[in-house]
């Protein structure tokens, strides 16, 4: 495309006062060789708007505003698909965080308008790439609660489920219940169950797809296009969807093992599903010899929360331990219940429900669960543990003992459920204690799958109510990507970018560290190791970009030369001028909304520094910091988000990648007598945006010291 | 067998289910255990048991200690409490309904002999006379000789009240409506008797 | 504005300052209070722990049956028979089955209560009916340079548990009339705090250390006078600071004032009308030191 440039300065919110706004003029127009620059006091009003779109009307298709952040106003500038529109920030990170009508601060607005000029030299529009045939239907796989709501949503859409159980029926784990906890206002009472009710709208349904007694035995593809075989009891069936959620949900954990719960060894000793079986059968009698019971005792967190067996909380047992309470009270007035427990964990609007069985006159006991030990004596079960807030041994006799064995996901096995054809393996990556990653601060289903959804208490524990937010989340983000595949555009954090990886494969030498380091799997590799691009599974993080020794991978809109230029544009005051400058990489994710909000606090931070947004750490390409060095850059500065098992990168390990390919850049800076501390890596979050100014004063008086990068002037 | 059986006694609702049959007792059911009580209560460092280990003790079905706590009596009604409780627990209530209970079982602790004396003297006329009340709880809690060097010790108190006026020595007039006042006291005491305690929830 | 008044106990024996006071205040004001014909005691704190909550509350809600054929608001400056009163009315009005039982009880006098009126602290009738723009314009002697702790004291805010008119936790609105009256409201964590109560007798330690904390927290503010609405708060930080000071070893000397003492000042009422004769403390070195004539 053939750029005609209109570059327009809006002096509104103290950039006015702040900068020469003439001299400013001339950089662009002088140096970045602008056809014109034009300035107004308020670029995103009416008037405004009219005034660049002027501009468009007689043919400029490439609209530079200097102004506030890219961050803000992003829909007001908006000038339709044909328009380039570059922003440079002016506001956030000039006028409000540097001391106005000053020498380095009007330097840092001229080597800003560089920069941008210098990127657009290599920024195109981005051609999307739409695969042919793509289908909106969405798998399911599972048919449990989380399941039948997923598909139900799915369908009620507008969209068409294909449900995939392993069992000959419906329902999962949860078809079972006696009762079920309550879940409307008052939220004291017991509801009846509403799974059978939910099967049967699911076959009734004709917008879904139902498989039992089947298993998923491949997926291909990537979103918009997955070829999925179901082997079904009769044989196999092929299915094209668009996207997938997986339901599996948990299994319940054996307490067998537990040998001081006596689970196994006394029939008395039940487990919370034993007791649904119990309870429907209308009123609950022992296992053992078919009498009634008056006295039982619910044991919370038989496993759970316990290092040795599951260290997490399972979330739905203690709700299920009241609701139980509840029906053997009203099965039968005169029993009591007992309720060993570590913490009561009913929250939300189960507190309500906490505070009705309270009513009730169920005993709560506190104490470390894991110690009781539960005996039998002359046909007596008895309950010995302590109580911590009486301070003292508890010796309980019972009738029954109810466990609460906390939940497995189940993927935490050994067999294959979703048995993708991908390059890093046949299942979604597992965080921990079996669990599938998700990124649970900002979007929970969202996996390193694009297109791949998980939900319900296969994600993480949990019970029914939020089963249901979540099957209902997941089948709204199953809907958001086969549209946006369908117009070849990125999901979150990305929503709408057109762009995707090119890779030029002459140059390719098959290193694989773009299909290694793919955190979505979007790279397979042929026999070879050739990348084997899956475009619709990309997210559009540019790590593929940073990981290539070669530089062969870039995007229309964000390539290696593209920054590379941006860095070589900014200007290097000589030595004797002390003027030292540093590169900040910042991640658009978190890293530049904080410099951003720094800036809206008004905080100060030095003037040295100039700033360019990445898309992730994981995309910086060394060779840029090679460039900046070379051109005699004092320092860089790598601000990414957090990384580890709590990390909040949406490319998952963006700063991770960048920590690695920083260990081998320090070695070649020390041997080029450059001290590699030049060069400095940051973990900050958006919350973390006070931390800015110190963040770079000091590494400002840290570059001091060390006195100007000795590559300058060469 | 028989460390069972104490425990089974021990967790036995027996207990439980009389005091939530108090007055306002069946609030207790609905503590659990936060403790904001505890840390909030003025007079929690006089107290033996803050409130919440009280109503454990009363889940628990510990008759002797809840029987013997100096909690109830220690509390000035200030509410802060109350107010505070996340439970929405009105402890204030609960405590009048244990007084009370306490009370009628023959409780000798100086709160309760106030709160008959104020109840007699308020019953006398309609209106409470400051003054008798104050002698009758001196002689009626250390007798005639008793009360002598206490009223010597409260001197500073005691004399400014009378000569600032502000303890007259006259009572307040009967009101008409006494008669009134004895039949709703009789009245709304037979219903609380004939219905037992408020709801709980 | 016509209100239905109930004095209580207190108000005509060991706060006898406070109804002196307060009759100046509302005829300056044009407040006209009738005083509820016959009423009966409320109970305060403690007969509850005789005679039962029930039986307490019902003969509380005579005073509202006598109350109701006149239909005003009823006024209530003491906060103990102000706790009793709003909240026998208050669950009168949401508790069916309390409302059912009150009202067999007022029935075996031949009274009956319908509900219909609304009990309001003094507080509550001189920020929100009066105006705080109405007492500034009535001042005609602001008290100046006056730092005052303002002890609303706990039950005044708590009466109707967590829907009251002030702030159940740190009550502004004696502040806002304190300010109103030209004088300087000091910080005061205490304000809502108990002063130990009715145990004067019973547990006399309390007052002690309850009360000692209230004068102590005034005091360490910065306080010269605290004011206050209710007649227990009153009578525990001013007959009971001599023997706090003996007690505790400390020589506060603090004026503790009703609340319509001070703005009877501040309207240049006849100090002699305004009750400071009952003030134990005594107020004349404050006065002094602010050039008020007593």
């Amino acid at each position: 495309m053939d750029k005609k440039i209109g570059f327009f300065i809006c002096t509104g919110c103290g950039i006015g006062e702040a900068l020469d706004v003439a001299a400013l003029c001339k950089v662009a127009t002088k140096e970045g060789k602008a056809p014109s620059c034009k300035q107004h006091p308020f670029l995103c009003g009416q008037e405004g708007l009219e005034f660049i779109k002027k501009d468009i009307a007689e043919g400029v298709n490439t609209v530079v505003i200097a102004g506030c952040s890219s961050r803000m106003n992003y829909d007001v500038f908006d000038f339709g698909p044909e328009v380039i529109v570059e922003r440079i920030n002016f506001r956030e990170q000039v006028v409000w965080c540097h001391p106005a009508n000053d020498e380095d601060t009007q330097m840092t607005a001229e080597d800003y308008i560089r920069m941008a000029m210098a990127k657009l030299k290599t920024l195109e529009l981005p051609e999307p790439f739409v695969p042919e045939d793509v289908s909106k239907d969405v798998l399911v796989v599972g048919g449990g609660l989380t399941g039948l709501t997923a598909a139900l949503e799915v369908a009620e859409a507008g969209y068409r489920a294909v449900l995939v159980e392993k069992e000959s029926n419906l329902g999962g784990y949860t078809a079972a219940f006696y009762k079920q906890a309550p879940s409307r206002p008052p939220y004291t009472d017991l509801e009846p169950n509403e799974v059978p009710a939910k099967v049967q709208a699911v076959t009734d349904n004709p917008n879904i797809k139902v498989y039992t007694s089947a298993v998923v035995e491949k997926i291909e593809g990537g979103p918009g296009k997955f070829d999925v075989t179901i082997k079904t009891a009769g044989g196999s069936a092929g299915e094209r969807v668009g996207a997938v959620i997986l339901a599996t949900g948990a299994k319940p954990f054996d307490p067998t093992p537990l040998e001081n719960f006596g689970y196994g060894k006394y029939p008395d000793v039940i487990t919370q599903a034993q007791m649904e079986e119990l309870a429907a059968k209308g009123k609950i009698t022992r296992p053992s010899d078919g009498k009634p019971v008056q006295r039982v005792a619910f044991i919370q967190c038989v496993g759970s929360r316990d290092k040795e067996h599951l260290p997490y909380c399972s979330a739905a047992c203690c709700v299920e331990s009241l609701k139980q309470a509840a029906y053997l009270k009203e099965l039968n007035p005169e029993a009591q219940a007992y309720v060993f427990y570590k913490d009561l964990r009913a929250t939300g609007k189960y507190e309500h429900f906490y505070k009705r069985l309270q009513d009730l006159g169920t005993v709560f006991v506190k104490g470390e669960t894991s110690a009781i030990k539960i005996e039998q004596s002359g046909g007596q079960l008895v309950v010995q543990g302590e109580d911590v807030i009486l301070r003292e041994k508890v010796n309980l006799p019972v009738d029954l003992v109810v466990l609460a064995n906390g939940m497995v996901p189940t993927t935490a096995g050994e067999e294959n459920i979703l048995n993708l054809a991908y390059r890093q393996g046949p299942e979604l990556p597992i965080l921990k204690y079996g669990f599938p990653d998700s990124h649970f601060i900002c979007f929970p289903y969202e996996t390193r799958r694009t297109g791949v959804y998980a939900a319900g208490s296969v994600r993480a524990p949990m019970h029914v109510p939020a089963a249901v937010e979540d099957a209902t989340g997941a089948a709204l983000k199953a809907i958001q990507v086969v549209e946006s595949v369908s117009r070849g555009a990125a999901v979150h954090p990305r929503s709408g970018d057109l762009s995707f990886p090119e890779f030029f494969m002459q140059r390719c030498t098959q290193c694989k560290r773009c299909t290694e380091e793919c955190p979505f799997g979007a790279i397979n590799e042929d026999e070879k190791g050739n990348p084997l691009p899956e475009p619709t599974r990309c997210r559009r993080c540019g790590t593929c970009m940073g990981a290539c020794p070669e530089r062969i991978i870039s995007f229309k809109n964000y390539s290696v030369p593209m920054i590379g230029n941006m860095a070589k544009a900014i200007e290097v005051p000589e030595e004797d001028e002390e003027k030292p400058r540093i590169l900040v990489f910042a991640c658009e994710n978190d890293a530049i909304p904080a410099l951003d909000m720094a800036g809206l606090q008004r905080m100060q931070y030095s003037n040295w520094v100039r700033i360019i947004p990445v898309r992730c750490l994981g995309s910086l390409n060394l060779v840029w910091i090679a460039d900046a060095m070379s051109k005699g850059i004092d320092g860089v500065l790598l601000l990414g988000c957090k990384h580890g098992d709590d990390y909040q990168c949406h490319f998952v390990k963006g700063s991770e990648l960048a920590g690695i390919r920083l260990s081998k850049v320090s070695e070649t800076l020390d041997r080029l007598g450059l001290e590699s501390e030049r060069v400095q890596i940051q973990e900050v979050s958006i919350m973390d945006y006070d931390q800015i100014p110190g963040i770079i004063d000091r590494f400002a008086a840290r570059l001091d010291e060390l006195g100007p990068n000795p590559m300058k002037g060469f | 067998m028989s460390a069972a059986n104490e425990q089974a006694s021990r967790f036995d609702p027996g207990f439980a289910r009389e005091f939530y049959a108090l007055e306002n007792g069946e609030y207790a059911k609905l503590c659990m255990q936060c403790g904001l009580c505890a840390v909030t209560c003025a007079s929690r460092e006089f107290m033996d048991l803050p409130p919440r280990k009280l109503f454990k003790l009363v889940q628990a079905g510990d008759k002797e200690a809840v029987l013997q706590s100096q909690t109830p009596w220690l509390c000035t009604s200030c509410m802060t409490c109350t107010v505070r409780c996340p439970r929405g627990i009105p402890i204030i209530d609960v405590m009048h309904g244990l007084k009370y209970f306490l009370i009628q079982q023959g409780s000798k602790a100086p709160v309760a002999l106030m709160s008959k004396i104020f109840a007699e003297n308020m019953l006398r006329r309609g209106r409470v006379f400051e003054l008798a009340l104050t002698n009758s709880f001196f002689l009626k809690a250390y007798g005639p000789v008793g009360a002598i060097p206490i009223a010597l010790k409260m001197r500073s108190v005691g004399q400014p009240m009378l000569l600032k006026g502000r303890l007259p020595l006259k009572p307040p007039k009967k009101i008409k409506g006494l008669d009134q006042v004895h039949k709703i006291v009789k009245k709304a005491t037979e219903v609380m008797k004939r219905e037992g305690h408020q709801d709980g929830v | 504005m016509a209100y239905s008044f109930y004095p209580g106990c207190s108000m005509e024996a060991t706060g006898k300052a406070y109804l002196v006071s307060l009759e100046a205040v509302s005829h300056a004001l044009g407040l006209e209070l009738k005083e509820i014909p016959d009423w009966n005691c409320c109970g305060a704190t403690v007969s509850a722990n005789a005679i039962g909550d029930l039986p307490q509350l019902a003969m509380t809600a005579r005073n509202l049956a006598l109350a109701e054929p006149a239909g005003n608001d009823i006024v209530v400056g003491c906060s103990s028979c102000y706790l009793n009163m709003a909240w026998a009315n208050e669950k009168f009005k949401t508790d069916a089955r309390f409302r059912s039982q009150v009202s067999e009880a007022l029935g075996a006098a031949g009274l009956k209560y319908e509900g219909g009126l609304r009990v309001r602290h003094l507080i509550d009738v001189l920020v929100n009916d009066i105006g705080l723009d109405n007492l500034k314009a009535r001042t005609i002697k602001p008290l100046a340079g006056m730092k005052i702790a303002c002890y609303s004291g706990c039950q005044t805010v708590r009466a109707i548990r967590r829907r009251d008119f002030d702030n159940v936790e740190y009550p502004v609105m004696l502040s806002r009339i304190v300010e109103a009256l030209g004088a300087t409201p000091v910080p005061f964590p205490a304000a809502a705090r108990c002063c130990g109560g009715s145990q004067q007798f019973t547990r006399v330690e309390l007052i002690h250390e309850l009360t000692g904390y209230v004068l102590e927290t005034a005091a360490k503010n910065g306080a010269e006078a605290i004011v206050t609405p209710c007649p227990m708060c009153h009578m525990n930080t001013d007959v009971y600071q001599a023997e706090i000071n003996r007690v505790k070893g400390t020589n506060y000397y603090l004026p503790v004032f009703f609340l319509t003492q001070l703005i009877g000042l501040a309207f240049d009422l006849k100090p002699k009308d305004l009750g400071f004769s009952f003030n134990v403390v005594s107020p004349d070195k404050l006065f002094a030191k602010h050039n008020i004539k007593n």
